[in-house]
């Protein structure tokens, strides 16, 4: 007997179409629907329990679960990976419970979960990103009780992040965030864009794809709509940069526009690749 | 002069107060604490104005409501009622709604939202508290503290920031190059004209100083306090001097309040309040006073 059906209550029975039963969808999508009507606010919802570790992407998960139709067709990222164990077995996952379509093409996709990465490609309007998050909050390197941070985000108090970036500035010339890079969404929340790197977060900015944020362990969802600010915050005198891959190119594909994985040889040798392994197979072909 | 700010019955109190507690507390009644309920008034119905260009002097002793009283004004902590109100100064007119159309003062700041009062208060209030680690955070540089409240203030260039933070740094003798390194590396005299440069960060008309030179030795007392009488002069500051020293509110102050169990028991010129106080608590405050 699956566990499906012994949660159910019996063989031949099934769960749910797509896991989540009624009360946890209309709970997650209620949470969506405020998330996107306050642009980078982080609201709080009833996490559940899910087939996989939380911190696993079990709030990803819930979202996507929550949005699932049967006629989606679904990608899932794993640090730009389509092929790593975690993307595979939550695709498999899916394929399962929803009976739902998989690709690893980002043009064929509707809805894309990932981890730590936005697909290379522009998305468009039709489709929906989803984003595992394990630590919503951006405040939290400079204030570790949530209560404060909730009272800073509700007054815009956001003179010590500020203040935590000039440090970096005078004490070494530059911000050493490298992913969770904080931006001021629609002018006003402060948040935390997940761990993407620095390179994936100008994708945000005024995008057609509405982007949601699921962090199971900490019960929060959040969301960036189409066409909404998300500035990181920067200096008029030291501006955001991303990472710079001049004089780099990609080993397999050649592609010299992509965010690149830099990959250590035994005999030390440096070799570059796509992390978006989707869009470098595309190149390919 | 004309006034920058006024208070009127300021009240702060722990505890929810019942029929009795105003017969039972206060100077008269030589406690604070309500023995029927409980209830602390920590500060009760004070009353003020500080002029522009004004010190003004708050002493009693260590339990008087002195710091609550200054907390309420820094909005530190929230009153329980009471009336604060500020005159039209040119750093306010960007909060808006503070003033109503042709009203010469503002609204009760005490009920404003936290975010404006936020505002108001980065445009118009320094504060230095008696500890510093109240006021600085000690991992982050002196120029960084300094910083902390022109971020606050919407400054995104480094290079004014620090410009600003030199000038302030160097005015109250931090030597520049340690401008970079943490508060938690100084000695303690230099902690506090940290806090005062932080304090002047944002040009406040009014400066707020709450036991600022307790806990120094002598001579770094007489330097402290010689740089905030110039600095006084220099950028034409109002200022409340909270203190149990009458020899520094005799310094700064010309005018006094003299505090006792959250009241105001006694309040006029500095001189002749030290020379002859009316009220017993004043005057056994200036006899116990080392000569």
């Amino acid at each position: 007997m699956l566990a499906g059906e012994w949660l159910s209550g019996g063989a031949g029975r099934k769960t749910t179409w797509g896991f989540l039963d009624d009360g946890a969808k209309k709970d997650v999508r209620r949470a969506l629907l405020k998330a996107v009507a306050i642009p980078g606010y982080q609201v709080p919802y009833g996490s559940r329990e899910m087939p996989l570790a939380r911190g696993w992407g079990t709030g990803g998960i819930q979202i996507t679960l929550s949005l699932l139709s049967p006629e989606d067709v679904v990608k899932v990222i794993d640090q730009g990976c389509d092929g790593s164990v975690n993307a595979v077995n939550i695709k498999k996952f899916y394929e399962r419970v929803g009976g739902v379509e998989t690709t690893t093409d980002t043009r064929e996709a509707t809805l894309i979960q990932t981890r730590h990465r936005i697909p290379e490609e522009r998305m468009d309007a039709g489709q929906i990103l989803v984003l595992q998050v394990p630590y919503p909050e951006a405040l939290r390197e400079v204030e570790p009780s949530e209560a404060n941070t909730r009272r800073m985000h509700a007054e815009a108090d956001y003179a010590r992040m500020w203040l935590h970036l000039y440090e970096d500035v005078v004490h070494y010339g530059e911000i050493r965030l490298a992913y969770r890079y904080p931006c001021t969404v629609n002018g006003r929340h402060v948040m935390d864009p997940s761990p993407i790197p620095r390179w994936d977060v100008p994708k945000l900015h005024m995008a057609d794809t509405l982007f949601l944020f699921g962090a199971g362990r900490e019960h929060r969802i959040y969301a960036v709509p189409p066409h909404t600010r998300v500035e990181p915050l920067e200096f008029e005198d030291h501006k955001f940069r991303v990472e710079d891959f001049h004089g780099k190119s990609c080993s397999r594909c050649g592609a010299t526009d992509t965010f690149l994985d830099e990959i250590l040889g035994p005999d030390g040798t440096r070799t570059f690749y796509c992390s978006d392994t989707g869009y470098c197979d595309k190149r390919r072909r | 002069m004309e006034p920058l700010l006024r208070a009127h019955g300021i009240t702060r109190r722990y505890g929810r107060g019942c029929d009795r507690c105003l017969e039972s507390t206060g100077a008269e009644a030589g406690t604070n604490r309500c023995p029927h309920c409980g209830t602390v008034w920590a500060c009760r119905d004070v009353s003020l104005e500080l002029r522009a260009e004004e010190a003004l002097g708050i002493v009693g002793e260590s339990g008087s409501g002195k710091s609550t009283l200054v907390k309420l004004l820094h909005f530190d902590d929230e009153a329980s009622s009471g009336f604060l109100e500020l005159s039209r100064l040119p750093s306010l007119r960007e909060v808006p709604e503070l003033h109503a159309e042709g009203a010469d003062w503002s609204r009760n700041v005490l009920v404003l939202d936290r975010y404006r009062q936020r505002r108001v208060r980065d445009a118009s209030m320094g504060i230095v508290y008696q500890h510093p680690h109240l006021g600085l955070r000690m991992g982050v540089s002196a120029g960084g503290n300094v910083a902390e409240r022109l971020l606050s203030a919407g400054w995104r260039s480094i290079g004014n920031m620090r410009a600003r933070a030199s000038k302030l740094l160097e005015r109250t003798e931090i030597p520049l190059e340690r401008m970079d390194e943490p508060p938690r590396k100084f000695s303690g005299g230099m902690q506090q004209r940290v806090q005062i440069a932080k304090a002047l960060s944002g040009d406040p008309p009014i400066l707020l100083l709450d036991e600022v030179t307790t806990g120094l030795d002598l001579s770094v007392q007489a330097r402290v306090l010689d740089m905030i009488r110039s600095l006084r002069e220099e950028l034409r500051l109002s200022m409340l001097v909270v203190s149990h020293d009458l020899g520094v509110i005799n310094l700064l102050c010309q005018r006094t309040m003299v505090m006792k169990n959250g009241q105001v028991v006694e309040s006029g010129l500095t001189d002749q309040i030290l020379q002859d106080p009316q009220h017993g608590y004043t005057q056994l405050l200036v006899a116990s006073q080392l000569q």
